[in-house]
């Protein structure tokens, strides 16, 4: 035994005493961000931009260690010189694949006609994991305020849950407690997308029992005082519930969350519904179901999973035999079976 | 509180400090970088690899108390409940120095404390979620990752261990693991 145990013992036991009333104050008044939590964010954000911009560029540092300024004769200069140019090759590539990200997201943006502060994701979750948030270097001095909704190129990230002068942390919409009201695609029929499966799974539930989900279905965001409309959010992968007054059914996100970099925060909502015209557009719309999710240019990581479902998957009740039915849209209505 | 007051003799300030220093760092550089690596099956938690080092060079007092500052720091960084982690980095903090004396006897004590404190701390984490707030992760996942969390410490600690020891011997400013 270590030295000292009686006197750790009362340490640890005064310790878990102080743990125990912070989770019962804080469990208690509510989770509103208090001054403290402020100060940290912004403190820790401003660490987090600055480690970010440190180590971005540590490739660079490191190819420039490995090649020494040395002007001593030609062959020297000539390898200082391939250095320099490699080092060029090497940046614009960053730069094209910046200018690519911005280009996708600006090109989302002009289809949805929203208003949107770019920014970058310095901070993945918290310490414990179980966060599913990111931080972003952009705050209330950009426009970016709580509540506002995020995306990048692919569709919806999340929305902002608090921000500081310079930072903010989005909650992305596979947090358990993330719910987003969404849209089937070409109907306006209504349900919501719940989070908590994981980063890769999201739970939709549809309000009208009437209409049949099917898989290879895509959805929206319905848009709300908080939301704005028409954001992808992603594609349904399985139906797993058809009883009861709602239908629950699986969804693929278009956002990975593992590889999320440029995002960008609404900021100006548009001055009408944009409707379906961010998704990606489908090859034939009368496709038979398994091949419907695979459109090209979608470039999303979504489009591998649904491609590779086979029809005997899917949940019995919903369309198994049905791969024929090629009217999704309204031949479902009014099949109460 | 008033212990550590009491006996500032044997508990250095400076030891605090400096453990409490580097938990902080190791922080963000989690969030900020090893998040973002996209590791295989899970992640590395660096916080936890360094905090039971720490205690178990240390021992459980310095553990413990470094434990729960810096997880009430990480608390007040994320959007849960406010002393959720605090509580568990604070009990593997503690139970892991309570091994420290057995940390001479082989090379796969100090291996097996610090990956057995990363699964029991990422499972620590996955339960205090789902008790305080909602469940971010489902039992099957919070296992996985907890496995990877040891198995990712394994890999880390034979690299991390000997430079926390050596730096601890330097900042006692004599060989603390001679004569026991």
């Amino acid at each position: 035994m270590g030295r000292d145990t009686r006197r750790s013992r009362l340490v640890i036991v005064a310790l878990l005493i102080v743990a125990f009333t912070l989770i019962t104050l804080d469990y208690k008044t509510g989770r509103s961000a208090s001054g403290a939590r402020g100060v940290v964010h912004s403190v820790l954000g401003g660490v987090e931009d600055g480690v970010t911009a440190v180590t971005r560029p540590i490739g660079r540092t490191a190819s420039s260690l490995a090649h020494p300024n040395r002007y001593h004769d030609r062959a020297d200069r000539l390898a200082q010189e391939n250095a320099g140019l490699r080092r060029q090759l090497a940046d614009n590539a960053e730069i094209g694949r910046m200018s690519k990200q911005l280009g996708d997201l600006r090109l989302i943006a002009d289809k949805g006609q929203y208003s949107i502060v770019p920014a970058k994701v310095i901070a993945v979750g918290d310490v414990s994991g179980t966060d599913w948030t990111v931080t972003i270097n952009a705050g209330r001095d950009d426009g970016v305020d709580v509540d506002k909704t995020v995306l990048n190129a692919d569709g919806l990230v999340g929305t902002v849950s608090s921000a500081t002068a310079h930072t903010a942390v989005v909650r992305l919409a596979c947090d358990p407690g993330s719910r987003v009201g969404a849209r089937l695609e070409r109907t306006q029929l209504l349900g919501a997308v719940a989070g908590g499966q994981g980063p890769s799974a999201l739970t939709f539930t549809l309000y009208d029992a009437s209409y049949r989900v099917q898989k290879g279905d895509r959805l929206v965001t319905f848009g709300s005082m908080d939301y704005v409309a028409g954001v992808p959010i992603g594609v349904v992968t399985k139906v797993t519930d058809v009883g009861g007054l709602s239908r629950t059914a699986e969804v693929k996100p278009y956002v990975s969350v593992g590889t999320l970099d440029l995002v960008g925060v609404v900021v100006g909502r548009p001055a009408a519904d944009p409707g379906d015209r961010l998704l990606a557009p489908q090859p034939v719309p009368t496709q038979p179901a398994p091949t419907q999710p695979a459109a090209p240019g979608t470039a999303t990581p979504g489009t591998a999973t649904p491609g590779t479902a086979t029809p005997g998957t899917a949940t019995p009740g919903t369309a198994t035999p049905g791969t024929t039915t090629s009217g999704t849209i309204g031949a479902g209505q009014g099949g109460t079976g | 509180m008033w212990d550590i007051v009491g006996s500032a003799d044997t508990l250095r300030a400076r030891t605090f400090v400096a453990a409490i220093a580097l938990l902080s760092v190791a922080l963000v550089v989690q969030v900020s970088i090893v998040a973002r690596l996209g590791l295989p099956g899970g992640r590395l938690d660096l916080v936890l690899v360094l905090l039971a080092a720490i205690s178990l060079i240390e021992g459980p007092l310095v553990g413990a108390v470094s434990g729960f500052v810096v997880g009430v720091l990480a608390d007040l960084a994320s959007s849960h409940v406010l002393g959720q982690s605090a509580l568990v980095m604070c009990l593997v903090g503690y139970a892991v120095g309570l091994v420290m004396d057995a940390t001479e006897r082989s090379v796969a004590v100090p291996l097996a404390a610090i990956a057995g404190a990363c699964m029991a701390g990422t499972l620590g984490y996955a339960a205090t979620t789902s008790i305080f707030g909602e469940a971010a992760l489902t039992g099957g996942e919070a296992v996985v990752r907890a496995l990877a969390a040891g198995i990712y410490a394994v890999l880390l600690t034979p690299f991390l261990f000997p430079l926390l020891a050596a730096g601890s011997r330097r900042l006692s400013g004599r060989p603390r693991r001679g004569g026991r």
